[in-house]
């Protein structure tokens, strides 16, 4: 698989909630790769996942389109996707699609994964 | 016996016009988009947009290629085209085969798609340009929008 050197997913765990920290842009090159990964928890069944958008610079509609599957993956199996986000622009680009009002949205990890 | 003298070269007369123009041809592959949102936020710098507006044109840019190649890519190539004159920007990506005729996108071949990216693409280009479309020109899809810079704050 092409790996792009402006994009990495790296896992942690907080609490036993598993966080995808996520840096670079996901664009329509990238986000196949996190598709992957997101996959790979929602095959697991009941899981709740937090993606940490702190470090990334751009999304664009497939990037979306990776994450809003992977939610309804999760909820069909009883579990959730949380979004950490800090920058501006990423905000911007959840309220005008109206994604602000699919996911919970966390400025921090730590309080995703409490909530 | 004389012979005619050859035509000397034609000189390439200075653009006077307003009106500014940057064309891009990349293949139409996801791996190469980032160059089509670079040079959006060149020409965006250049046109004196400011910082955040910039950002929105990244990804306008970037939505529609995607409108226009899908998100797996296919044959051919993309030619954008960017004109500015004043404080409106006008950007034009056309898909152009290489070969005598363009495929279309393939499915991204997942048992899980992905939800509705063109829908989710239409929302962001409504909210970030002014007037955006596409059309096909000589069996040549295309797709455009035009946004006007906003006044920077003070």
């Amino acid at each position: 698989m092409a790996t792009d050197v402006n994009f990495e997913v790296s896992e942690l765990e907080s609490n036993g909630i598993p966080v995808l920290a996520v840096r670079g842009e996901v664009d329509v090159a990238t986000a196949p790769q996190l598709r992957e990964r997101l996959n790979a928890f929602a095959e697991r069944g009941n899981v709740t996942i937090v993606v940490d958008l702190t470090d990334v610079s751009f999304v664009d509609s497939t990037a979306l389109g990776v994450l809003v599957s992977a939610a309804k993956r999760l909820r069909k199996g009883g579990g959730d996707l949380k979004l950490v986000v800090t920058e501006p622009h990423i905000a911007k680009v959840l309220s005008i699609t109206g994604l602000n009002e699919v996911f919970e949205v966390f400025a921090t990890a730590g309080e995703a994964v409490s909530a | 016996m004389t012979t005619a003298e050859p035509s000397p070269p034609e000189i390439q007369q200075p653009d006077t016009s307003a009106t500014r123009c940057v064309e891009l041809s990349l293949p139409a592959e996801p791996e190469l988009l980032f160059l089509a949102r670079m040079t959006a936020a060149a020409v965006a710098s250049r046109a004196e947009f400011g910082f955040d507006q910039i950002e929105d044109l990244r990804l306008a840019i970037d939505e529609l290629c995607i409108t226009l190649a899908g998100e797996d890519g296919t044959e051919g190539r993309v030619h954008l085209v960017f004109e500015w004159e004043g404080d409106l920007l006008e950007v034009t990506a056309k898909l152009v085969a290489e070969h005598d005729h363009l495929t279309a996108a393939p499915p991204t071949g997942t048992d899980w798609p992905d939800a509705d990216v063109n829908e989710l693409s239409g929302r962001i280009l409504d909210a970030l340009v002014d007037e955006h479309g596409t059309d096909n020109v000589g069996g040549s899809p295309r797709a455009w929008f035009r946004v006007r810079r906003q006044p920077r704050d003070p």
